[in-house]
């Protein structure tokens, strides 16, 4: 008999887990970024990385339902390999589970915290930790460890309490140093060659500010 | 004096010479242009190559403002090599010819003499370094269009097109004083050596000692900075993220006063000797 009730126990555990469903809260949020059909925007790029200075970029955010964000300009530009993907649809490319981390208060707003997992070796991040407005149905902070290119934590800022998509993204990221061939150097005598290889990886940050939004649904 | 300087343009331009530089820098300027082609794309994707963990570029950074820029680069060495070469041959040919003493048989002062010959070779230098400026921007926008130019000077310095245009002009500028030290040492070498192949191997030995030097530091903030050595390098000053004028300008002044003084030593040298 107390063997019958362990394997009920053990295959109801099994089933609970095989059928853990992806976070409401999660799911409305991505209901609600798919009715996007389309949008357009400014953007305005600032890069704060210790060792590059260039100037603010500007250049043309478009989107369309299906197809992966693309971002135009005239200059050359660097965009950060995440934190663009607004409408979730990365995360949503394979699956995964969620798991309900509880609530962090994030910049004054009460925010549902929750780990995502994916289920298939497909995924290109490991891990993901989302902070989500459930009120406001918007996330607010996302942290994705990805498989490649090391953590992006994504901090997005909204212009009112409506708005659908943010008017500010700070990504933040891991980054190392530039290597320097030779022929390129402008300066030699200036280069503390030492003091590079030291250095190691450094955090930096991308600025994207959003403009003239143009959303349609 | 005019009628000197007149005489002294003559024979550069009648000079083999002359045609030799010209060609010399447009083979220099061929072959960075070459090797940008085939390997620009590499070099770039090696500097870069750290950062295309984080992210994605978007534009082309192998433009035109690049090619002129590494062609700029050949202010350290090649340019003002082959104008100290040149510009050596117009006293030592004389020397050589004869045709000196000749000269110096007609009523003409060794001063007036000597001053036209650095006129004409300080005239001659920012002509050579217009030709490399002018041919440089036309070819390369024209071959490899315009763009955003990245440059390593105390880390990854990215310009827009139009700022980088701006740098590109005022580098040139800027570095055509320091040709004009160069030319000016070269000439006065030739007075004190009189030969042709000695002053050849003594120039390229004093530029290869000035690029030496310019990279040393002398634990010391008055001959790091008032050194000749140290002031040849105010044209890459324009590649700092933001353009340290005052630097540039004190460099440029004090490198002019430099040029000026090895002028003086020459003029009195050869007013001194006589021609033999």
């Amino acid at each position: 008999m107390k063997r019958l009730y362990f394997l009920v126990v053990l295959l109801a555990s099994l089933n609970l887990i095989n059928g853990q469903e992806i976070d409401n809260d999660l799911v409305l949020i991505k209901q609600r970024m798919d009715s996007i059909k389309s949008y357009e925007a400014q953007i305005k790029l600032d890069i704060d990385i210790s060792f590059i200075n260039m100037p603010s970029k500007y250049g043309k955010v478009q989107y369309k339902q299906g197809e992966s964000t693309k971002v135009s300009s005239e200059d050359f530009i660097m965009l950060p390999k995440r934190g663009l993907d607004l409408t979730l649809n990365e995360i949503f490319e394979h699956p995964f589970i969620t798991v309900d981390r509880g609530e962090v208060n994030h910049k004054g707003v009460a925010c549902k915290v929750i780990n995502l997992i994916p289920t298939s070796s497909k995924s290109d991040f490991s891990i993901a930790t989302i902070f989500m407005d459930t009120k406001a149905k918007r996330i607010v902070k996302s942290e994705i460890s990805t498989k490649m290119e090391g953590v992006f934590t994504t901090s997005l800022d909204y212009k009112n309490y409506v708005d659908v998509l943010p008017m500010t993204i700070e990504v933040q990221f891991a980054v190392n140093n530039v290597k320097i061939p030779l022929r390129f150097l402008g300066k030699e005598s200036e280069v503390d060659r030492k003091a590079i290889r030291q250095e190691g990886s450094k955090s930096g940050k991308i600025f994207l500010t959003l403009s003239e939004v143009q959303i349609v649904r | 004096m005019i009628s000197l300087i007149r005489s002294e343009i003559y024979k550069i331009s009648k000079q083999s010479k002359t045609l030799y530089a010209i060609a010399a820098i447009l083979i220099i300027e061929g072959f960075v242009m070459m090797s940008a082609y085939y390997q620009g794309a590499g070099i770039i994707d090696l500097l870069l190559d750290n950062l295309k963990d984080s992210f994605e570029f978007r534009g082309n950074l192998l433009n035109g403002n690049l090619i002129i820029y590494l062609i700029l680069n050949s202010l350290w060495f090649h340019i003002p090599l082959i104008l100290m070469i040149i510009i050596s041959g117009f006293l030592t040919s004389e020397y050589k010819d004869k045709t000196i003493e000749t000269v110096m048989l007609q009523p003409v002062s060794k001063l007036y003499f000597i001053l036209s010959k650095y006129i004409v070779s300080i005239a001659f230098t920012l002509l050579i370094v217009l030709i490399l400026a002018v041919s440089t921007f036309f070819i390369s926008y024209w071959i490899f269009g315009y763009g955003d130019l990245v440059v390593y000077l105390d880390g990854l310095n990215f310009f827009k097109s139009d700022d980088a245009f701006y740098r590109l002009i005022n580098a040139f500028l800027s570095g055509s004083i320091t040709m004009v030290f160069f030319s000016v040492v070269s000439l006065t070498l030739a007075v004190i050596l009189k030969d042709a192949t000695k002053t050849w191997i003594v120039a390229a030995i004093f530029l290869i000692c000035s690029n030496l030097l310019l990279k040393m530091d002398f634990n010391n903030d008055i001959i790091n900075e008032l050194f000749f050595s140290k002031l040849t390098d105010s044209w890459q000053y324009f590649f700092y993220y933001e353009i340290p004028y005052s630097t540039i300008y004190f460099k440029n002044l004090l490198l002019l006063g430099y040029s000026f003084l090895v002028m003086i030593i020459g003029i009195l040298i050869f007013k001194r000797r006589d021609i033999q």
